[in-house]
């Protein structure tokens, strides 16, 4: 249980661990809509910055690749589909101007996967949730507090499913379950048992909250700006208008 | 908080003719009535699908009563499960299954956190939980990285950081090591020489019985037997359950730990 996944809180003592969370996360907003709609020249400059605080934070970089492959296995597919053309020939061929488009879209996907990867590794479950709830407080109509404690579940629960995954993958390994040639008897396999423990867990997991007087109203993280959150916004802001200018 | 008073010893737990029936028609519990006294070391024995677990969850307000009462601290458990839970701090068989916070430090927080305490009282009440049980410096750790026996003593401390009077534990020693067992022993005892009212269930009754004041067997949702160890003890195994060694060889109860 131990190594969980890298894509979970880890205490450190870096900068950006130093952030107010809800300056952590307007970063990602605003951050986040903006990759999407930047050249080339934003993607550059944010991935130097963000493969530079992901050095700061002390997150192993092949750890990161290693835990989201089947999100990069995605993006290639992504690729392949944007990249390629029929064009009246009955094989594929690739085109120049789309590969660019498609590798452009990749390369925002992944920047906008790294920061949010980058604020749940450096952000602790309990303070997204109140940085959450001071966002959502505004807004009519929305239950802020049981809203955010519904992000913050999944993020509590997100680690435990992948290992929960592992564990049965490794299970049904050592029972032989690579014998069987029909991949979709493997996929059911799998997915029942898998689902069973996850359900199973997750009812523990409410229980022990229950055991500890858990409710909506508890004692929230103290939040509080300091000058590090108004350097990194004022680097956010240089960033978006350099994204506006070219 | 208004408890019963008989013979001179306080009640903080009662129970009155509970029952419990499953979905599936078992009978978990059977007209159980006991009552625990404040400062009391209580062993609750029996086999697998004795009850045990059962009784305990109803102490803690995790399960109310189908028939018959639970109160604690002349509370009623259903009417007020949320007071039956301040009062009675459970720790789970599965420590794992119990850790809520991303390091040790917000995993003890979590219960005061949800009494609505400030900042500074959290801070101090994390602190004394921690030292209460060696974990101290461990605070910025993951609580998935620590030992079994850690993660016991981890589960231990979320639950006296919510300052109960009564702490419940469902089979403490199970997947532990003999270091991890003697730490989380004496740290029982400790708990128990500083006045807190312990109950403990296990089917494994040779690490505890020696401490125990009192010893009650569960069978088929019953309980069957309940008074001193040392009475108890005769003739156990009927009921599913090993008997220490050193009654084997006819020594009487002998401690674990010194």
């Amino acid at each position: 249980m131990g190594e969980l996944t890298t894509i979970g809180f880890k205490p450190g003592r870096s900068k950006i661990h130093r952030l107010d969370p809800r300056t952590k996360q307007l970063l990602v907003m605003v951050l986040g809509v903006t990759c999407l709609k930047a050249g080339s020249i934003f993607l550059a400059v944010t991935s130097v910055v963000l493969f530079w605080l992901v050095h700061l934070t002390g997150l192993s970089f092949f750890q990161f690749i290693k835990e989201i492959r089947y999100f990069l296995a995605f993006l290639f597919c992504i690729f392949l589909v944007r990249a390629f053309s029929f064009d009246g020939d009955s094989y594929p061929v690739i085109v120049g101007g789309n590969a660019r488009e498609a590798a452009l879209i990749c390369w925002r996907l992944l920047l906008v996967v790294l920061m949010g990867v980058l604020l749940v590794f450096t952000t602790r479950t309990g303070d997204i949730r109140a940085s959450l709830i001071w966002f959502l407080k505004p807004l009519p109509l929305v239950n802020e507090r049981l809203a955010a404690t519904m992000v913050g579940l999944v993020v509590r629960l997100l680690p435990l499913v992948l290992y929960q995954a592992k564990e049965t993958g490794e299970a049904m390994r050592a029972r032989g379950i690579e014998k069987r040639k029909n991949r979709l008897v493997r996929l059911t396999r799998f997915t029942i048992t898998l689902f069973r423990r996850v359900f199973s867990r997750a009812d523990e997991l409410a229980e022990s909250m229950q055991a500890r007087c858990y409710n909506e109203h508890r004692t929230l993280p103290a939040l509080a700006f300091k000058r590090d959150d108004l350097v990194a916004a004022g680097i956010c802001v240089l960033l978006v208008s350099a994204a506006a200018l070219f | 908080m208004r408890c019963s008073r008989l013979n001179n010893l306080v009640s903080v737990i009662e129970t009155k003719g509970l029952c419990c029936r499953f979905s599936d028609g078992t009978r978990a519990l059977d007209d159980v009535t006991l009552s625990f006294s404040e400062g009391e070391f209580t062993v609750v024995a029996g086999a697998n699908g004795s009850g045990k677990t059962t009784l305990l969850r109803h102490f803690n307000g995790l399960l109310l009563p189908q028939s018959g009462s639970v109160s604690v601290c002349g509370t009623s458990v259903k009417d007020d499960p949320f007071a039956a839970r301040r009062q009675v701090g459970m720790v789970f068989q599965d420590a794992d299954s119990q850790i809520i916070g991303d390091t040790v430090y917000d995993d003890v927080a979590f219960g005061p956190e949800n009494l609505r305490l400030n900042h500074d009282q959290i801070r101090q009440r994390v602190t004394s939980a921690l030292h209460d049980v060696n974990l101290t410096g461990r605070e910025d750790k993951s609580p998935h990285n620590l030992s079994g026996g850690e993660k016991r003593r981890l589960a231990i401390a979320g639950v006296l950081a919510m300052a109960p009077r009564v702490l419940v534990m469902d089979e403490p020693f199970s997947n532990l090591d003999y270091p991890a067992t003697r730490s989380i022993l004496e740290h029982l005892l400790k708990l128990h020489k500083a006045g807190h009212t312990i109950i403990i269930t296990t089917h494994d009754l040779e690490k505890i019985i020696a401490h125990a004041g009192r010893l009650i067997i569960m069978e088929n949702g019953r309980v069957v037997r309940d008074g001193e160890p040392e009475a108890m003890v005769v003739g156990i195994e009927r009921y599913g359950i090993r008997p220490p060694c050193s009654i084997q060889y006819g020594q009487g109860i002998k401690p674990w730990v010194n």
